[in-house]
């Protein structure tokens, strides 16, 4: 189980990137859901021991991560946003190498399992060659291979799909579940169909605070009944967009597919009760300034 | 190209560039630095600032070339070189190229832009450079350095940069902009002006040895990018003459214009070329294309994927131990050492520090310039300071970017993030760096060696290295990288570390130019150890050891700090401040105290050593005591003589230690009775006794003078006999930080001499004991120029000859020196009992003792180390040579037997004491002969003569009184060279010592040799070389046998005379044996009173055949000044050709018969010309004027003519 406690960090700036955050993240997969710049790089920095908070508390297993980052890096495995690697080595050799520095140990030897994990991330056609000549998907699947090995207790994956075909993304998503279930699997995205295809429960982040934590049934069964979608023109767009709360608008066909939430199903003509996707709920979280989770959250000074 | 984008790419680049920090911290440091310069007097050293007349003005278009030239090589050449190396590596970090280059921009304008802002940007700071001379030389008021400003000419500013400011920061730019773009490495962006610096610094700008070909001289002005070498070879070496500085323009040449020429093209070629790499490089690699494939041949880069379904990942049973230490460093190492040598850098600096180090070191020169063996110690000991200065810079560069590598590839998160050890990481990347420095150093010793083998004398090994890069480089190295480790982590990162490291080296630099560091400082060792094949490193081992353990202990706390700062996580800004308070700091510290124990105790034990040590701050303090209560009464105050010295002398080189009991005998050979009389004892003697004609005597001990105040006072004409009895360490304690040492008692060797208290009393007040050249110097003494009537003091020695019987005891394996013959030597127990009596009266004497293998001559006899054989052969006919024919020219030698031993290096000097020559190992043991230039006869014969001048004559106290020491052994071993070698060597010879005095000469500071005093720069080389030549000019003026009659009646008159002569007394007694009085009395005047050089050239060179002869027509004139009658001659083929080695050793080189001359002797006064013609019966080739180098000239090499 992984904790955290009343986290604070503030940039120079000073701006503050999280804002007093208050997480429980049990075994298994779990979403950080967020819009850019929400603070989930930051925390997952600050978990991975790469950066300082400036107070509040971590831990993992009861063990503090933040008085002592060194404990946890043996059992971690982390996927950063972004990273690169010695463009001159080849692919084989980096994740050699990582391997080294992790001290991963494997009966079949190192150099077994390097190939192992390249297969897995379909890099063995490219094992041999230099990373400065692998495309951006390719050094990201060298990446996830990095943080896959060794036995993680915990894996932090910061926007990992970032960069992939579908196929490879498709892939990735089955490696991960399958990891997920002896360990703390972390996913930060700004992409609702990750969180909803992979975690049984997330929190969705907004400008450094938790303003839900939910799984993505819960959070579509909170808003039953409640959306509602018609066509409109681009005036009558504007005109809901002001009055109403649009949770999406699409073009479709040349018309604006309007989604709304109407909590008292009072709704203008032509609009019809939909089934509510995780996409609505995410987007009426991100709209509200006052939301049930944040309501209740607790008001935290900001640092000292 | 498209001139407005080009322009919108320079304006871009420029506004950029002007406000980087680095160009306004350049701008910052040049205005210091002109300030700085413009408070003192930097101006062309012609020596004007010290005599009274006109000064030599910083304004001059020549000072300011000078000035111009080290600014912008020490400072611009590093900026602009990473203004334009780095432009293009940065750009490629931010990873703008791609959007960059999908605009219309074409690689050439881009490129090109980029440069031309470098060079526009940089161009505007030389411009202030200028503006900023202008400003401090003629708007700020000057002061008292009003003499030394001249009135404003634009153009003494303007020509200089034009002339040497732009073609080097062209060059500098293009080059670096090229290494930048093709490498795309930083480290070597930096490097490159740096190695650029070392290599003008200690080799291009100041290596120019009397010998060397003139081709390769002018090559050398011709890649020297700076302008330097050119400036000081043409127009500065031979100086000319404040006058001159002062008012003319540097006159350029053809090879000055076409080597600038040269180095703008190189430059604009560089950028030329990195621009077509950039097109290449957008266009992707070339690929060579297979003849008979097709595309479907070539394999697509992405395969299809191919859906396989895994064993899940919990099969691979995957665990994690976190890596140990070691483990980690081994790993990290192993990665990084395959990332450098994927650096080009690496194939560019090794073999330039290595060339460098070699180059530098192989060619040492000894005394009188002669070139050096390069024997495996002394060229390890010698490359050291090179090296270590290098190899840290190499490093420091090398650490810094290798740890910076992680963030520059965005791999820091990944890398960060594992569990392996901050330690390993350090350490290890530490350690691959460290591979390069010992690569060069294993190639360096690999180089010296097939140079070694090459020359096949001296034998190749590997021990000495192995010591002193070894145990006392290595240490520095791992120091220095520890130290750049804390400093990056102190500073945080790249130039952070930069400046932090940089100022170190400076600080330790500027320290060790002032003399200011000590063993406890001095972390480089620069300058401390001295090398000996007789035993090195045996003075000051202990502070050595303490030293390096120091280092080491050091190395391990700033690895310690450098781990505790390192965080790899970001520290939180809050709490940062939190930690910079001074409780945090504190707490800090402390927990890094353990660390520093180490390094503390070694380094506060070597300061306590050296402040306790011979010359630390105590023994300085009673060396002051001892001149400020004495010098009032006991300067100059007379002295009885000594008429005879009886020593016996118990060394233990083992320990250092001596024990010497004797009696001087004394007497009043004044005319008044002396009331008192004072010795001078050492600093280190213990339990000093004295007895008083064999009476126990308290001598009153004023800090070591020890006054005697005989009862009734020493009437004139007494006898009386001191007797003394005391032992001691010598040299007692450490030195300060190294460096030579002139005399001590050494398990290798002793040598010992009674010129100072170090192991047997001196008559008298020394007065340069306790005198600190910044604090009591004296007042130079004036002399009036009729100081020399009546009786003149002897410049050094007792005055008066006396007789001596010196004991020497010592362990049985050591040979025991001393003055004199050798009345009986015996082993008893071990020890080694070897008397030495005068058979002739002597005013100095010595001891030298040593492990040594001797060779015999005609009594002579040379002793030296077992290994040193390489010229004793030489030396002994040296010996024998001098010892036959300068008592056939001068007067017989009067004592049985002439020797020479050896000493350890750990000074270069060679003495020559009556009977007992003293030779440092590395002065004519491994001096190194050509067959052209015979430097260990040169050698020899020259500290030979000192047994005729300055043992048997000792000359007056006074100015030029040196003179008929040392330049009349010059001329004594030009004489010898001659009638061993022939004509040939004696000439080739007096050429060298010829270029010599042009070189070393300030023409305004040049006094006369009868106004010698060796107070000026430049005095030495009037001394020894103009001397010598002058002695030799006046025997071609009087003829051989003339000047043999003369000087064998000046020796007889003045060798046991109480008056000793100058030079005017020399040449009065020469008189009587000239011819020609008028002529002798014009040459005395000109050579000895006054300051002239001819210097000849010839012009107008015609020839016609009539008949079977021809007739050739020069004309020749006297540049210079000086009247002389010179000969000038049309002549054909070579005289004497190029021999090998062979045929050098089988005599004396004879002229080629295909050789022929036709000479006319001409006598010029200065500015005057003539024309010569002369009729030959053969077709000359050239006129060469002095072929029989008879007749001292500047700049001989240019008075040739071909037809
Ligand atoms: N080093 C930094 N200094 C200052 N502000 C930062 C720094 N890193 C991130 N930020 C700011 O913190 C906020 C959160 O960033 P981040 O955690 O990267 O968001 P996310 O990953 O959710 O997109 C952003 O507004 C960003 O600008
Ligand atoms: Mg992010």
């Amino acid at each position: 189980m992984l904790s955290l406690r009343n986290l604070v960090k503030v940039y120079p700036g000073p701006v503050a990137a999280l804002r007093g955050v208050d997480l429980d993240v049990p075994r298994g997969m779990f979403g950080l859901l967020g819009p850019n710049g929400a603070g989930k790089s930051t925390l997952m920095k600050i978990l991975s021991g790469l950066l300082e908070p400036t107070s509040g508390e971590v831990t993992l297993d009861g063990a503090d991560i933040v008085r002592n980052p060194e404990a946890l890096r043996p059992h971690l495995g982390y996927l950063p946003q972004e990273f690169g690697f010695y463009p001159y080595l080849t692919g084989e050799a980096m994740l050699l190498y990582l391997l080294k520095l992790k001290g991963v140990t494997a009966p079949q030897g190192l150099k077994k399992l390097c190939a192992e994990l390249l297969e897995r991330v379909n890099l063995t056609f490219a094992a041999k060659r230099k990373v400065k000549e692998y495309s951006g998907g390719m050094r990201q699947r060298l990446g996830i291979a990095q943080a896959l090995a060794g036995n993680p207790k915990l894996i932090i994956v910061d926007e990992p799909t970032a960069g992939l075909d579908p196929e490879e993304r498709l892939r990735f998503y089955r490696l991960l579940a399958e990891v997920a279930h002896e360990r703390t699997v972390l996913l930060s995205t700004h992409i609702v169909e990750d969180v909803a295809m992979l975690c049984p429960r997330f929190a969705v982040i907004r400008q450094g605070r938790v303003v839900a934590i939910t799984s993505p049934t819960d959070a579509k069964a909170a808003i039953q009944g409640t959306i509602f979608e018609g066509t409109a023109s681009a005036a009558e767009l504007s005109e809901l967009q002001r009055t109403r709360r649009v949770t999406q608008a699409v073009l479709f066909e040349g018309r604006n597919r309007v989604r709304i939430h109407a909590p008292n199903a009072a709704v203008p003509a032509g609009f019809e009760r939909v089934t509510p996707t995780l996409e609505d709920a995410y987007l009426l979280l991100m709209k509200d300034e006052q939301t049930p989770a944040e309501a209740s959250a607790p008001v935290h000074e900001v640092a000292r | 190209m498209n001139a407005q984008r080009l322009g919108t790419v320079v304006r871009t680049e420029l506004a950029h560039q002007v406000r980087r920090p680095l160009f306004v911290i350049l701008l910052l440091i040049t205005f210091l630095v002109v300030w700085g310069l413009s408070s003192g007097n930097v101006t062309i050293e012609s020596g004007a600032s010290q005599v009274g007349g006109q000064k030599a003005w910083v304004t001059s278009e020549f000072a300011v070339s000078q000035t111009l030239i080290f600014l912008t090589f020490l400072l611009y050449t590093f900026f602009i070189s990473v203004g334009a190396g780095m432009g293009v590596i940065a750009d490629e970090e931010a990873r703008v190229g791609p959007i960059l280059h999908t605009t219309p921009l074409t690689p050439r304008e881009y490129v090109w832009g980029k440069f031309l802002a470098v060079l526009a940007a940089y161009g505007l700071a030389l411009g202030a450079m200028v503006a900023f001379l202008v400003f401090f030389h003629h708007v700020v008021p000057a002061g008292e350095n009003a003499e030394y400003r001249g009135p404003l000419s634009l153009l003494n500013y303007v020509r200089p940069a034009l002339f040497f400011g732009v073609p080097l920061l062209v060059f500098m730019a293009g080059t670096a902009f090229a290494v930048g773009e093709l490498t795309r490495r930083p480290v070597l962006v930096y490097f490159l002006p740096v190695v650029l610096m070392f290599i003008c610094a200690f080799f291009l700008w100041d290596w120019s040895p009397g010998w060397l070909d003139p081709r390769v001289n002018r090559l050398l002005m011709a890649v020297e990018p700076a302008g330097l070498r050119w400036l000081s070879e043409t127009w500065v070496k031979v100086d000319r003459g404040v006058e001159f500085y002062n008012h003319e323009r540097v006159g350029l040449d053809a090879l000055f214009v076409f080597s600038r020429l040269g180095f703008i093209a190189v430059g604009l070629g560089g950028v030329a070329w990195s621009a077509r790499h950039v097109a290449q490089g957008l266009r992707g690699a070339p690929v060579r294309t297979v003849k008979g494939k097709t595309l479907a041949d070539v394999p697509p880069a992405t395969p299809l994927g191919t859906f396989r379904e895994h064993a899940p990942l919990a099969s691979l049973n995957m665990g994690v131990r976190a890596p140990g230490l070691l483990s980690g460093l081994w790993d990290v190492a192993r990665v990084e050492a395959r990332g450098l040598l994927s650096q080009p850098g690496l194939y560019l600096f090794v073999p330039i520090i290595l060339l460098q180090t070699v180059v530098q070191s192989l060619n040492a020169v000894g005394p009188f310039d002669t070139p050096l063996l390069a024997t495996p110690g002394h060229f390890a000991v010698r490359s050291m300071g090179q090296a270590s200065t290098l190899v840290c810079l190499l490093l420091m560069f090398y650490t810094v970017e290798s740890l910076e590598r992680e963030r520059a590839y965005f791999f820091a998160p990944i890398h960060d993030a594992t569990p392996v050890r901050t330690l390993s990481v350090l350490l290890g990347k530490a350690f691959a760096n460290s591979l390069v420095g010992v690569a060069i150093l294993m190639v360096t010793w690999l180089a010296v060696s097939l140079v070694q083998l090459a020359q096949g004398n001296v034998p190749v090994s590997l021990v000495p290295y192995a010591i002193v890069w070894g145990l006392l480089m290595l240490p520095t190295f791992v120091l220095w990288t520890c130290f750049v480790l804390a400093a990056r982590a102190v500073a945080g990162g790249r130039f952070g570390a930069y400046g932090l490291a940089l100022a170190v080296l400076c600080l330790t630099g500027f320290a060790a130019v002032r003399g200011e560091l000590n063993w406890a400082t001095n972390w480089p060792l620069w300058g401390t150890v001295l090398w000996s094949d007789l035993g090195p490193f045996e003075l000051d081992r202990t502070v050595l050891v303490l030293n390096r353990v120091g280092a080491l202990g050091l190395a391990a706390f700033f690895a310690a700090l450098a781990v505790r700062l390192d965080g790899r996580r970001a520290p939180d800004s809050v709490s940062l401040l939190e930690r910079l308070k001074p409780r945090g700091l504190l707490s800090g510290a402390w927990r890094l105290t353990p660390w520093m124990v180490v390094p503390a105790v070694a380094l506060i034990g070597a300061a306590v050593q050296v402040g306790q040590g011979w010359q630390g701050d105590a023994a300085k303090k009673r060396a002051k005591e001892y001149w400020q209560k004495n010098l009032a009464t006991w300067k100059d105050a007379p002295q009885p003589a000594i008429q005879d010295v009886d020593l016996d002398v118990d060394l233990e080189p083992e320990a250092g230690t001596f024990h010497t009991r004797g009696t001087y005998t004394l007497v009043n050979r004044h005319d008044k009775a002396l009331e008192s009389f004072a010795l001078t004892g050492g600093d280190h003697w213990e339990d000093v006794r004295w007895t008083v004609d064999g009476k126990e005597s308290e001598a009153e001990d004023r800090s070591r003078l020890y006054v005697f105040k005989p009862v009734g006072g020493m009437q004139p004409g007494t006898v009386l006999r001191v007797g003394f009895d005391f032992h001691g360490r010598f040299p007692r304690g450490a030195t300060k930080s190294g460096g030579k040492v002139e005399e001590f008692i050494l398990p290798s060797g002793v040598v010992l001499t009674s010129f100072g208290p170090s192991f047997a009393p001196v008559i008298g007040f020394l007065d340069d004991i306790g005198v600190d050249p910044k604090e009591n110097k004296y007042e130079p003494r004036v002399y009036s120029d009729r100081y020399y009537e009546g009786q003149t003091e002897a410049a050094w020695g007792m005055g008066t000859p006396f007789t001596t019987r010196i004991r020497v005891t010592g362990p049985a394996d050591y040979t025991l020196n001393s003055a004199g013959v050798l009345e009986s030597d015996e082993v008893k127990d071990g020890r080694r009992a070897s008397v030495w009596k005068s058979d002739h009266p002597m005013s100095m004497f010595n001891i030298v003792a040593g492990k040594w293998t001797v060779l015999r001559g005609e009594g002579t006899a040379v002793f030296h180390h077992p290994s040193h054989v390489y010229n004793v052969e030489e030396m002994r006919r040296g010996l024998n040579a001098a010892r036959k024919y300068y008592s056939e020219w001068f007067y017989p030698y009067p004592w049985k037997e002439l020797k020479l031993s050896e000493f350890p290096g750990l000074a270069t000097y060679a003495q020559g004491f009556a009977t007992n020559i003293t030779f440092s190992e590395s002065i004519g043991f491994l001096t190194k002969s050509t067959s052209k230039a015979n430097a260990v006869l040169l050698i020899t014969a020259h500290e030979a003569a000192h047994q005729w001048w300055g043992n048997m004559l000792i000359p007056g106290k006074g100015p030029g009184g040196d003179v008929l020491s040392e330049g009349t052994s010059h001329y004594s071993a030009l004489k010898l060279a001659e009638q061993l070698e022939g004509p040939a060597m004696r000439m080739e010879i007096a050429k060298r010592l010829e270029e010599r005095y042009a070189k070393d000469r300030h023409l305004d500071a040049e006094q006369s040799l009868v106004k010698l005093d060796n107070s000026r720069e430049g005095d030495n080389t009037v001394l020894y070389d103009k001397g010598g030549w002058v002695f030799w000019m006046m025997e071609d003026l009087l003829g051989r046998e003339a000047m043999h009659a003369g000087l064998q009646a000046f020796l007889r008159q003045y060798i046991s005379s109480a008056d000793h002569p100058v030079l005017q007394d020399f040449t009065a007694a020469m008189r009587p044996f000239a011819k020609d009085a008028a002529a002798y009395d014009a040459f005395v005047q000109q050579w000895f009173h006054e300051v002239h050089v001819p210097e000849y050239r010839l012009s107008a060179a015609s020839v016609k055949q009539e008949g079977a002869q021809w007739v050739a027509t020069v004309t020749v004139e006297n540049t210079g000044t000086g009247r002389m009658p010179v000969e000038v001659a049309a002549v054909k083929g070579e005289r004497f050709p190029e021999r090998t080695e062979e045929e050098a050793a089988k005599g004396p080189a004879t002229q080629s018969p295909d050789y022929r001359d036709a000479r006319k002797t001409v006598v010029l006064g200065a500015g005057e010309k003539a024309e010569v013609t002369v009729r030959a019966d053969f077709a000359p080739e050239r006129w060469v004027v002095d072929p029989d180098v008879r007749v001292l000239q500047l700049r001989r090499e240019s008075a040739v003519l071909k037809l």
